[in-house]
């Protein structure tokens, strides 16, 4: 467990060193996929190395030549990261402009400033009723396979993508069940290390982070803890596209809070809904999308209530309160925020919200905010 | 001394008022007269016109808030809600409206709405999903969405347009149908659309004034005079408004009387983004001074700039085409991309010498990539432009020193080429 605890926190540590080393490792060309929703699967089918864009932990500098200091964090930092070069190790990228309005600033600056070999936009539709919202997400997706047969300049089968689906399925059972044994543990691992389990996900080949996963696991099953009874459990939520720092995770552990699951998504909604095995291989990957749940505020879903779900989620947890990590400048969360938070008063559930700033000056704010919250669930 | 430099101001624009008061009367009035009301986002809102329901639409209202001096109360109610300032303030406003209803809080008379029977959720910008959204969770609004993507590659712009026929097809006309309990009336869309040809026909000839030199009118005159183009599409009433403000930008040009006096401009300057529409004495008097007359921009070339293409014959695949057609399509230039090649055109044929770029902190619709567009540009046409941030209703978002600043550094960039 250890072992593969420190391969993780390597990996995660300096992701440009690590994603350069795989790709003169594999001798395979990389692809960043701008998180949330770009079916990596594709691209893996197409012999490429999937991985999804991160937030660096540098501040902005010539990045803000492009981008505006009023877009979030892992925008300008993604941005700041392409301009000053940290990224050449990236062959093409994939952008999902229909997320938001802050991945439409990508395609034109990449073009112009960084020129990857290949890039794609892809308009993932929201989950509106009517065959023609799936139909044009069909057609996206297969327009996305295409235009890597045409970067790679051989044929996706069938038989390449479920290889793949099937790979990345397998990803995300042994992530449920890293979940599951949190849950029934939530002592084993610390918070920021669960978030570090995820993202190495996003950063590795997905066979050997499946391998390091079963070593995880199997380290992790026999592995007993001494369960700590005073601890309070809280569920954190929301954080779209980006890591959490760290930091902010050891407060809320040092304050006596402890996290059995998330609504995170570098998180639980990373690996949530797997694709069906079976059928047609687009087809599947198009029905996850379509999935509802975990709730996104990127998805135009609004049939189901975000906070409704949330305190499912918290209920099934024992927990006694809502942490939402919402990104500054992050449009979708923050337009959701408000009925969010009106929920959880109509329900009486607990909650907080944390501002996530890319460069955090002090983190002073954050645990005040975090200590009187902590009091109000009946910490000390 | 300087030039003192002073608005020559327009009389036929002054006529503009009773007609948008009148339309903003008319849909407070509906649900009183039995009729039934729409609210609609993005450029949906001609389908419940042509159902004969009145129907708002959320830039336009937002300007009208804007310019009665609503919004800022508007604004600040919606705080009240747990609607933070980084918010789209065309949000705000709007949930600021809903709280209004909700709670009878007295506002400003005009701009309290009725609710409507159904929204149509275009979603034209992402942003106006989580408004549409917000609507549903606060009021159980009815909805009709409408995914409007825009164009990043023109190569998918075909497949994108049948999309979005689809949609209409599927979703907003049954919807309609349903609440108004009678089929869609394409032959009304079809009238309110020779109207709209007839009236955007004459705007188009205005136009022509504003790339005269010197300017005979300002962005800022077509800019309040918009709404027959807009919201009032199919107002017949729109076109002797037109036909009036021709006749004196007519009469003024032949008399050599310019848009700023005593002789017309020093600087023309092309304006990228939303009307400041809280703002526009304000930003006026930001220019003017100089001698800089903004003439044209990317929104308020969005309404039907080619009333040729406008097909009453074929009332659908012209409102389609209006947003994805080949070439023209309004989808294809919002994107940043697609952007450039427009402004290259306005840049042009109005003569401009200088880009403003209206960046509306919390609108990010309008300013994607701007500092590369303003690079693209510079490089492509010799142009300079600045990125000024501001809002186009909350005051709070609005710091004099800065978009003074940044203004200064233009004029002063052009005046340097200039001497070269
Ligand atoms: S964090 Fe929010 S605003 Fe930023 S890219 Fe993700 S969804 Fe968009
Ligand atoms: S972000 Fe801008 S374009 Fe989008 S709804 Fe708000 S004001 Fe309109």
């Amino acid at each position: 467990m250890e072992k593969a605890l420190s391969k993780i926190v390597e990996v995660t540590s300096d992701p440009y060193a690590y994603v350069a080393g795989l790709k003169d490792r594999t001798q395979k060309k990389i692809i960043g996929c701008f998180p949330m929703y770009v079916p990596e699967e594709i691209v893996h089918a197409a012999g490429l190395i999937p991985v999804v864009i991160w937030r660096g932990n540098e501040s902005v500098t010539w990045g803000h030549a492009h981008v505006p200091a009023y877009d979030c964090g892992i925008t300008r930092s993604f941005v700041d990261d392409a301009v000053r070069g940290k990224l050449s190790f990236m062959d093409g990228m994939v952008f999902h402009v229909r997320q938001c309005l802050q991945v439409g600033e990508f395609p034109l600056i990449m073009e112009r400033n960084v020129k990857p070999a290949y890039q794609k936009i892809l308009y993932l539709p929201p989950i509106y009723k009517g065959d023609s919202i799936k139909s044009f997400l069909l057609g996206d997706l297969e327009s996305f396979k295409g235009s890597l047969e045409d970067f790679t300049g051989k044929k996706i089968s069938d038989d390449n993508l479920k290889e793949s689906i099937e790979i990345y399925n397998e990803n995300r059972s042994l992530l449920e069940r890293v979940y599951e044994i949190r849950r029934e543990k939530p002592e084993i691992l610390r918070a920021r290390e669960v978030m570090q389990i995820v993202w190495s996900s996003m950063l590795m080949l997905k066979e050997d982070h499946n391998e390091l996963l079963r070593e995880l696991i199997n380290g992790m099953e026999k592995k007993s803890v001494e369960p700590k009874k005073d601890r309070i459990k809280v569920i954190p939520v929301g954080c779209l596209c980006q890591t959490l720092q760290f930091d902010i995770l050891d407060i809320i552990e040092d304050l006596g809070m402890i996290i059995p699951d998330d609504d995170l998504y570098v998180g639980s909604r990373y690996f949530a809904n797997k694709v069906n095995p079976n059928g047609d291989p687009i087809e599947a990957l198009a029905d996850r999308y379509l999935v509802k749940t975990p709730l996104c505020p990127t998805k135009g879903v609004w049939d189901i209530d975000w906070g409704v779900e949330v305190i499912k989620q918290m209920k099934e947890n024992d927990a006694k309160g809502i942490i939402s990590i919402r990104v500054k400048y992050c449009p979708p969360h923050t337009c959701y925020y408000p009925d969010f938070k009106s929920k959880m008063v109509e329900e009486g559930v607990p909650e907080v919200m944390i501002e996530m700033e890319h460069e955090i000056i002090s983190l002073e704010g954050v645990k005040t905010r975090l200590q009187s919250f902590v009091e109000t669930i009946g910490g000390v | 001394m300087g030039v003192e430099y002073k608005v020559n101001r327009l009389r036929a624009t002054g006529n503009i008022r009773p007609l948008v008061d009148k339309h903003w009367g008319d849909l407070r009035a509906a649900k009183e007269r039995g009729e039934k009301v729409a609210w609609a986002s993005g450029p949906s809102f001609m389908f419940p016109y042509s159902m004969g329901m009145k129907c708002h639409f959320m830039a336009g209202y937002a300007s009208y808030a804007g310019g009665i001096g609503a919004a800022d109360e508007l604004l600040r109610l919606a705080e009240t809600t747990g609607d933070l300032p980084e918010t789209c303030s065309y949000h705000r406003l709007h949930m600021g409206l809903v709280e209004a209803i909700k709670k009878g809080v007295p506002i400003k008379e005009q701009a309290i709405l009725p609710l409507p029977d159904l929204l149509i959720a275009g979603r034209y910008c992402t942003e106006q999903s989580h408004y549409s959204e917000s609507f549903y969770r606060r009021m159980g609004l009815r909805i009709a969405p409408l995914e409007l993507p825009f164009v990043f590659n023109k190569e998918d712009r075909p497949r994108i347009r049948e999309f979005v026929y689809r949609q209409i097809v599927e979703n907003v006309i049954p919807n309609l149908e349903d609440v108004c309990e009678k089929p869609f009336d394409y032959d009304r869309l079809s009238e309110i659309l020779s109207v709209l040809k007839k009236t955007a026909t004459l705007r188009n000839e205005c136009w022509k004034f504003l790339a005269t030199k010197p300017a005979t009118w300002t962005l800022w005159d077509y800019a309040v005079s918009m709404a027959p183009v807009i919201y009032m599409m199919g107002d017949p009433a729109g076109i002797p408004f037109y036909e009036d403000l021709l006749k004196e930008l007519k009469e003024r040009h032949e008399k050599g009387i310019p848009a700023l006096a005593p002789e017309g401009e020093k600087y023309r300057i092309y304006w990228d983004g939303w009307i400041p529409w809280a703002f526009l004495g304000k930003f006026m008097r930001k220019f003017t001074p100089h001698g800089a007359v903004c003439l044209c921009g990317r929104y308020p070339w969005e309404m039907f700039p080619h009333p040729e293409l406008i097909d009453p014959e074929h009332p659908l695949d012209t409102v389609v085409d209006w947003v994805y057609g080949e070439e023209t399509g309004l989808a294809c230039h919002m994107a940043p991309k697609g952007s450039i090649e427009m402004i290259g055109e306005l840049i042009e044929e109005y003569s401009i010498d200088g880009l403003v770029m209206f960046s509306s902190k919390s609108c990010r619709m309008w300013n994607q990539s701007h500092l590369d567009q303003i690079d693209a540009l510079d490089k492509k046409y010799g142009i300079p432009g600045v990125v000024i941030e501001a809002d186009m209703i909350d005051p709070e978002m609005v710091q004099d020193s800065q978009i003074d600043t940044r203004l200064q550094a233009l004029f002063e960039t052009i005046d340097g080429r200039r001497r070269r």
